[in-house]
């Protein structure tokens, strides 16, 4: 609410009105079967990073490092679709793209976790810093070897042939087969650290290392599993998107939802089933951004803004739910 | 009367049940070192922390060089020329000396000038001899570099009365000599010193006088020259008969816990443990008493097996699990209290049915295969609550909002739910009012009945001599003595307690 109100001040200093623009949002985001599915096909690649996310914020290891762990999924997935021949089963080459992208970002993370685990560095830190050389690795393979010789110079691979694409579930829009992982992922996750040891123990970790080593909690080897479950499922949404929205690899893949997703999993209190409509709620900011840039000249720069100060609300109001401010005068 | 630089006058602090001061008179003389003697909760902090402005007393008067003073805050006390010395250094450790030495200096003003106050820096420091560098940075330091930085900080405060607590606490011996060294160099230029201390030896070789305070009182005031070692540990513990409570008669069982010539290192890497050896049988209460920061917590950690040691070994019940995991340890049948409640027992941001199940949330029927049953963990946190009769006001609320004694209850209650072969507690009622004291007492004496074989570690001596059947002394690191109870006397336990072993002393 609070976050709506300072996007509203932000508009009104452009000279817009607030209310139109919230209108048309609104109407870009939810108004029109079309507006509904683009924010699904935006609303896919939060929900299955940000059930990923809840895995290892749930034992407070902070994974900053979606955005790289996306992309590592989405370049080791393009591998088969580039390298496949055409006639190979769409069934087969999928699941191939699939488990690279999960190997892929699992990979990615596993390095911070076990700088952390071994060295004691701080996760944030290098799980940022990946994100850079992520994108790097990117651009190496852009520029380098998988530039399609046909792009007259642009970044741009190969189109993905037909058999490496996800198939789209709804016709005439680009919904397509990624969001039914995105819903089983969040099941998933949702069981495993509500229902699960595995949850308990990551849980007990994450508040109370000593403790846990006591109850006889391995720590190794839960954070690096969690880590690499974490990391693979923004692998897996790095290919989903690739596979099937882009349908081919090149420089602009859309790795911010890596962040988006942060907030999307902070919203959701990080409760997995929560992130579905959150997701869908954030995916709708954004899609509604696209058409209000497009009609009424706003910047789409101003969902981040919005974004960031729902979160900043969101984390304010916490403080206010935890401690109360006490106007006595201290004596 | 004028040589009189700090007087305190019938001062009186009261803590939520406990009078932690009791109309004590303490004098402090110019260019004398005067002690503070005392166990652990006899008030010689809370005293400190009242000349040094963090407490305000309940009654009472402070006089500074015969005026009569009111000091609000720990400021105000370095106005009054006071500085005291904390055990946990109020250091910033990617700051350099002199950095430190300016934090909080409100004289400084907005701009500093470097080279001036560096300079002061090593005047201060050569003088003393304190071979401190101001533009080294705090963590490269040794601890015992970081003590001698405080000293700086507060001597350039122009502090004339300095108060040390414990300062030998952390320094190795060789250390300890220097530190003194540069005590005397200074109450020889005027300076005052309190100095807190319950080594014994030290005291004999530091001080000019020496007061001893008990149970919040100050007992007496001696001088050095007309005291002993031994008198001064009997003023320390003295007191009257120690009762003991109502048991069933000793029915020892077999061998359980064997300890031999266990060595193990501190967090700093000295030498805290120096070859122990002791064992317990079923069925009986062993009592380790000793001052606080004798190796006890660092022998506890070794058994539960959250600490290496570097020789000897351990066996519980005939298997040999020295250095083992505290998980193999658990399942040959420990159970453990820890002295540290939220930080090892208890994952204090948890709920209280998450903390309830720590130990066994991996067993049937409250988790099968990979899943767990939370309507088992349920039934089985209200059965601990029922059973041990502990005030959960919700059981999904994080656990830190417990009492202190609901917390115990809830720690204990878990333990001994695992029917232990040994269960090893730490200072299983401080910080407890009257009625869960008395409860987790009963607990441990019923559990003594139903044969288990129970290693207390306390630092309180009438809660080992109102539970054990036999008290072992541990000090420095070496178990002293270990004697039954109908042969153990308090005045001789005490002064095996402050290191003096009247058969290596005579």
């Amino acid at each position: 609410m609070i976050g709506l109100i300072i996007g509203a001040l932000v508009i009104a200093s452009k000279g817009t009105n607030p209310f139109t623009a919230y209108k048309a949002l609104i109407m870009g985001a939810f108004g029109s079967s079309y507006a509904l599915s683009e924010t699904l096909v935006t609303a896919t690649p939060l929900i299955i990073i940000s059930a990923g996310l809840i895995m290892v914020f749930n034992m407070k290891f902070w994974n900053i490092g979606a955005y790289g762990q996306y992309i590592m999924g989405a370049i080791f997935s393009s591998f088969f679709a580039l390298n496949s021949a055409p006639t190979t089963s769409p069934f087969l080459l999928l699941t191939m793209m699939s488990i690279a992208g999960i190997i892929g970002g699992a990979l990615w993370a596993l390095i911070p976790a076990l700088l952390k685990l071994v060295w004691e560095v701080n996760e944030v830190v290098t799980t940022l810093l990946l994100n850079y050389v992520a994108l790097f690795v990117l651009k190496y393979f852009m520029y380098g070897p998988w530039r399609d010789p046909a792009s007259h110079g642009f970044p741009l691979s190969k189109m993905f042939s037909p058999n490496a694409q996800l198939p789209i579930i709804l016709n005439h829009t680009r919904i397509h087969f990624g969001i039914v992982f995105g819903i089983i992922i969040v099941l998933v996750i949702y069981v495993i650290i509500k229902k699960t040891r595995f949850g308990y123990e990551n849980r007990v970790i994450g508040e109370n290392n000593i403790a846990a080593n006591y109850a006889g909690i391995n720590i190794f080897k839960n954070t690096l599993i969690a880590m690499a479950v974490s990391g693979g499922i923004a692998g897996l949404a790095g290919m989903t998107q690739i596979s099937g929205v882009i349908h081919m690899l090149q420089l602009e893949i859309n790795p911010n939802y890596g962040y988006t997703a942060i907030i999307v999993a902070w919203l959701a209190a990080l409760n997995p089933i929560a992130v579905l409509v959150i997701a869908i709620l954030i995916g709708g900011i954004e899609a509604g951004g696209y058409h209000i840039q497009m009609i009424m000249h706003v910047p789409f720069g101003i969902v981040g803004v919005i974004e960031s100060s729902i979160l900043f609300a969101l984390l304010g109001g916490e403080i206010f739910k935890t401690y109360r401010i006490d106007f006595r005068r201290r004596r | 009367m004028t040589d009189i630089v700090v007087a305190l006058r019938k001062i009186t602090k009261t803590f939520p049940g406990i009078k932690a001061n009791d109309g004590v008179d303490f004098e402090l003389r110019k260019g004398e070192i005067h002690t503070l003697l005392g166990e652990n909760g006899a008030g010689k902090s809370t005293l400190m922390n009242i000349i040094d402005g963090i407490y305000q007393p309940d009654s009472g008067e402070i006089e500074i060089n015969g005026k009569k003073v009111h000091i609000k805050s720990p400021s105000d006390a370095m106005k009054n020329g006071i500085g005291m010395i904390h055990q946990h250094f109020m250091l910033v450790d990617s700051l350099t000396v002199l950095e430190n030495v300016l934090l909080g200096l409100t004289s400084a003003g907005f701009y500093v000038d470097k080279k001036k106050v560096a300079a002061k820096i090593t005047a201060i420091s050569d003088r003393y001899n304190l071979g401190i560098d101001p533009f080294t940075k705090i963590w490269q330091l040794s601890v015992g570099e970081q003590q001698r930085v405080e000293v700086i900080k507060t001597l350039f405060r122009g502090a004339q009365i300095l108060i040390l607590d414990e300062p030998t606490a952390v320094l190795a011996p060789q250390e300890v000599e220097e530190t003194f060294k540069i005590y005397r160099q200074m109450v020889q230029e005027g300076k005052s010193i309190i100095f807190i201390s319950h080594k014994l030896n030290e005291i004999m070789d530091i001080s000019d006088r020496i007061t001893v305070l008990r149970k919040g009182k100050a007992i007496g005031t001696v001088d050095k020259d007309k005291t002993s070692e031994k008198d001064l540990a009997k003023m320390m513990v003295g007191r009257e008969i120690l009762f003991r409570l109502e048991r069933g008669p000793l029915n020892r069982g077999e061998k359980i816990l064997q300890v031999e010539n266990v060595k193990a290192l501190n967090d700093k890497g000295l030498t805290a443990l120096n070859g122990i050896t002791f064992d317990i049988y079923g069925g009986e209460i062993f009592g380790l008493a000793g001052i606080a920061g004798n190796g006890q917590k660092i022998l506890s950690d070794v058994i539960a097996g959250l600490r290496k040691s570097i020789s000897g070994s351990v066996y519980i019940d005939g298997k040999d699990l020295t250095n083992a995991n505290p998980k193999e340890i658990f399942e040959q049948g420990l159970s453990y209290v820890p002295p540290d409640r939220l930080k090892v027992g208890l994952v204090p941001n948890l709920s209280s049915s998450d903390n309830a199940v720590l130990r066994h949330y991996n067993r049937e029927p409250i988790s099968r295969n990979t899943f767990i049953n939370y309507t088992e963990v349920e039934n089985y946190t209200d059965h601990l609550i029922k059973n041990y009769d502990i005030k959960v006001p919700r059981k999904d609320a994080p656990v830190k909002f417990l009492s202190g004694g609901n917390m115990q209850k809830l720690l204990l209650a878990r333990e001994i739910s695992e029917k232990p072969k040994l269960l090893v507690v730490v200072h299983p009622t401080r910080g407890l009012d009257i009625g869960a004291m008395e409860f987790i007492r009963t607990v441990l004496l019923r559990e003594r009945d139903n044969g288990v074989a129970i290693l207390l570690i306390s630092e309180d001596l009438d809660e080992i001599f109102m539970i054990s059947d036999r008290i072992g002394v541990i000090h420095d690191g070496r178990i002293l003595d270990i004697v039954d109870i109908e042969q153990a006397k308090v005045e001789r336990i005490g002064l095996l307690m402050a290191g003096l072993d009247e058969k290596s002393t005579q």
